[in-house]
């Protein structure tokens, strides 16, 4: 969109507005609730960046919000105290969370990025005994 | 008066709806966007934004993307603090006059800046601005190095540390230099609150980033940054090397109030030795020749010093 | 209103810093950020006065360094309000990274500019290597040539600038000393009326618009930057020069004050002028008057706006002329000097015969006195009656020693 336009259609400033219209209360709008403009980078991806990528296993997750406070990315998504999933737009595939993930096992773990889902939770490694 | 956010812990934080954007081009596993999702969560009032020329600012509002929910601006290399100085005053002029489209709200102004930034180039415009008694708060996101444009020593890289203008070589450690002690020279202009923080910490850093907005006048937070880049670590690393870093008291956490008081706010229960942290880092590599390892003694015997100190200062409550 | 107005009469004498000073304070500015530097200094002086007498209910706040106060001045205008400061010198060398920057994003500052020599050797006096040196960073330049015009432009700079049209920032210069210290009558305006005219600040993509958030300073680079830059340049040359032709024709409107982007005198019929700026227009007009007696049909061409270049108006106004003098009071060190340039630029591509030639004079404060002017035109003439240059085509002027020509 942006790249087809002339140097007369551009905010004077190089001046980038993050929302279409107006935002009443940001703090307490959460993201799918906001109309971002195409200048956030909420609307692009850096999914093309990993090699490596997490998968959530939800039947270990405990909800403690590790992976939600220490993911640099903004993209683990947590709703009213519950971790929903990852937000596979904007991971990086840095694997912060998997290390911080305190369940055993893990309720995230990294894998190729062509892995598939379903069957690598179907086949997700069992509680190490020995950290136990 | 704003309303402090109620995060008394890890789960009700996670309800905060984040201001700050993914998608950005900061490096994989960088702690920039950790500090910045957690001050920016500390609080729920509205926030006016600068950040210094540096990786935060070139990775986050890079035309034609921002990824920013709240008003940011980034002038130059050394001046985000003058910058945010600048808003909070018409801030006050428009209030004043009677002038403000959202009378109610309770801005919070707030700079960025790395540390070349800070300890450096920025130096003079962040004294002033903290002499001057501007409300807002101005962050250094510590990471010891140039890091933006590939690793250049800076007077926050520590010693014995290999940097592209201070490399470690045939015949040298690196770094010849200890870091610069900014809380010491920020506190000493008086200001009501300076603190050291690290994203590991989230409780600690939001207690004072809460505290810092509460206080009227100057605050500056000094934020340790592991550089997955610039210190040589996997990225997956960097709440690791964090935990090393407060751990082994390497960067101790503590909270210097009017300039006078202050008071250690995290105690490791676990002393981690010096040398771990350093192991855990390519950038300390070279420390481990045996011509050299006199240096990792020193650096231990500096961390137990300072750490003797802090706690000689925080007791005598002077 | 937190504030008092001033009783005015209606002509006081002021000189150029105190003038700027009080229309500053009769603009109601939001915010001023400012850092002393000589000549300029008594602006700010004036102007904390003010603020500490109960005339000014913005903030005023004193930084630490030019750099800082231009830093301050753009964080504030991101804000969205009316900012304005004040500097000369090795203070607008050391902003000069922010001028670039405030006019980038499309900041309307107000800086007045009270020119002065650049170091080194340091000196404190009048010249326009300040302005000069600065002339690229996409403000809009206005020349006062004397106080009652820095007073009336500091007025008009803020309603051309902060029109949503133009959105750039804008210089008033000034002569250091020769008008920032020299008093003289100001015909003033009533505190009311200054205020009506400038208006009301109008924000625009302001910070603090909270539902509205912006961000300010993005970085480009060559899939970008270029299209900026180009917008940037065309409002420069086509949107500003109407607007600021609007603003002089109300000005006139308001007070009978007629100004132009090309002062011309003793234009219409003259064989010979000079084109010059600052203090040295009155200085020059005078002796074009005492040159008509002697027969010879001297005019004077001062530049009110330099920026942007009134290119055609300039090429206008020497149509009929045989022999131009261009007087820079600036060194050029290694080139031409800016206004030769400037004229040349202008009048190559025209039906003009006029012969060009450049003087360098006035640096570091030296008189440019009216003897110097005499002989000056009497060249020119000389000039025009060979039909050629006689001279090199760069002199100086007043400097101590043989005489110093090139080209």
């Amino acid at each position: 969109m942006m790249a087809k336009k002339g140097w007369d259609e551009f905010e004077i400033g190089a001046m980038l507005r993050t929302f279409n219209g107006k935002i009443e209360n940001i703090a307490a709008t959460q993201q799918q609730d906001r109309d971002y403009s195409e200048n956030s980078s909420y609307t692009a991806s850096v999914a093309d960046w990993r090699l490596i990528k997490p998968i959530f296993n939800k039947d270990y997750c405990i909800d403690c919000q590790f992976c939600w406070v220490y993911c640099p990315d903004v993209s683990i998504i947590s709703r009213d105290k519950k971790l929903i999933g990852v937000d596979m737009d904007h991971c990086k595939g840095c694997g912060i969370c998997v290390e911080v993930c305190p369940t055993n096992p893990k309720s995230l773990l990294m894998f190729p990025e062509q892995a598939d889902e379903e069957s690598e939770i179907a086949n997700w490694p069992k509680k190490d005994e020995k950290e136990a | 008066m704003s309303e402090v956010k109620n995060i008394k812990n890890l789960k009700e934080f996670s309800t905060s709806a984040d201001r700050f954007e993914g998608a950005n081009l900061l490096c994989p596993g960088c702690a920039h966007s950790i500090i910045v999702r957690e001050v920016l969560n500390a609080t729920n009032d509205d926030l006016v934004l600068a950040a210094s020329t540096g990786c935060l600012e070139v990775c986050t509002a890079v035309y034609p993307y921002t990824s920013w929910d709240a008003s940011w601006i980034h002038i130059g290399f050394e001046n985000s603090s003058t910058a945010i100085a600048g808003a909070e005053t018409m801030h006050k002029a428009l209030k004043k006059k009677g002038r403000l489209k959202q009378p109610d709200r309770n801005p919070k102004f707030i700079s960025f800046a790395g540390d070349g930034a800070s300890y450096d180039i920025g130096f003079q415009w962040i004294s002033g601005c903290m002499e001057r008694g501007h409300n807002m708060m101005h962050i250094v996101l510590d990471n010891e190095v140039y890091a933006n444009t590939g690793g250049q020593r800076s007077s926050s890289t520590p010693i014995g540390s290999s940097a592209t203008t201070a490399p470690a070589g045939k015949i040298s450690y690196g770094e010849k230099r200890n870091k610069k002690d900014m809380m010491a020279i920020m506190a000493a202009h008086g200001i009501p609150y300076a603190a050291q923080v690290s994203p590991n910490k989230w409780k600690d850093m939001v207690k004072k980033i809460q505290h810092g907005m509460a206080v009227e006048g100057p605050v500056f937070i000094n934020a340790v940054s592991p550089c997955t880049t610039e210190w040589k670590f996997d990225p997956k690393d960097t709440m690791n090397i964090a935990d090393l870093a407060t751990d082994s008291l390497v960067f101790p956490l503590y909270e210097i109030i009017d300039g006078r008081e202050l008071n250690i706010t995290y105690r490791p229960k676990n002393v981690v030795p010096v040398e771990e942290y350093l192991a855990a880092q390519g950038r300390f590599k070279h420390l481990f020749k045996d011509e050299y390892k006199y240096l990792i003694k020193e650096w231990q015997d500096r961390v137990d010093e300072k750490w003797a100190y802090l706690q000689r200062r925080e007791e005598a409550r002077i | 209103m937190a504030f008092d107005k001033m009783e005015l009469r209606e002509v006081e004498v002021w000189d150029g810093n105190y003038a700027a000073a009080h229309a500053m304070r009769q603009a109601q500015i939001d915010v001023v950020a400012a850092y002393p530097i000589t000549p300029s200094t008594p602006i700010v002086e004036s102007y904390a006065q003010f603020l500490a007498d109960g005339y000014i209910e913005g903030e005023f706040v004193m930084v630490e360094s030019e750099h800082a106060a231009m830093s301050g001045c753009i964080g504030a205008a991101a804000a969205g309000g009316r900012v304005a400061t004040a500097t000369s010198s090795q203070g607008l060398a050391l902003m000069s990274e922010t001028l670039y920057q405030a006019s980038g994003m499309r900041l309307p500052i107000v800086l007045n500019l009270v020119n002065r020599a650049l170091a080194s050797p340091l000196n404190v006096n009048g010249d326009h290597s300040d302005m000069y040196m600065i002339r690229d960073s996409g403000w809009i330049q206005f020349d006062a040539f004397c106080p009652q015009e820095t007073y009336d432009l500091n007025l008009m700079a803020f309603k051309v600038a902060e029109d949503h049209d133009i959105r750039l920032p804008a210089i008033v210069n000034q002569d250091g000393f020769m008008t920032s210290h020299t008093a003289q009558g100001v015909h003033t305006l009533n505190d009311d009326v200054a205020y009506g005219f400038v208006g009301e600040y109008k924000p625009m993509n302001d910070m603090l618009d909270f539902e509205h958030p912006v961000t300010h300073g993005v970085q480009t680079e060559e899939d970008w930057h270029f299209e900026h830059k180009a917008r940037q340049h065309s409002d420069l040359m086509t949107k500003v020069m109407p607007k600021i032709q609007e603003v002089f024709a109300d000005f006139e409107k308001l007070t009978g004050r007629k100004y132009n982007p090309v002062e011309k005198y003793d234009m219409d019929d003259a064989d010979v002028c000079v084109v010059c700026m600052g203090s040295s227009v009155e200085t020059a007009r005078e002796v074009a008057t005492e040159m008509r007696t002697k027969g010879i049909k001297a005019g004077v061409v001062g530049l009110r706006v330099v920026r942007p270049l009134p290119f055609f108006e300039i090429a206008e106004a020497l149509k009929g002329v045989k022999a131009i003098a261009a007087l820079d009071r600036s060194s050029p060190n290694g080139a031409a000097g800016m206004l030769f340039n400037e004229i040349a630029g202008a009048l190559f591509n025209t039906d003009t015969k006029a012969l060009l030639s450049g003087y360098v004079y006035g640096l570091g404060g030296r008189d440019l006195t009216k003897a110097h002017l005499v002989a000056l035109y009497n060249e020119l003439q000389a000039n025009a009656d060979a039909g050629k240059v006689t001279t090199q085509l760069q002199q100086f002027i007043g400097v101590r020693g043989p005489k110093l020509a090139f080209l």
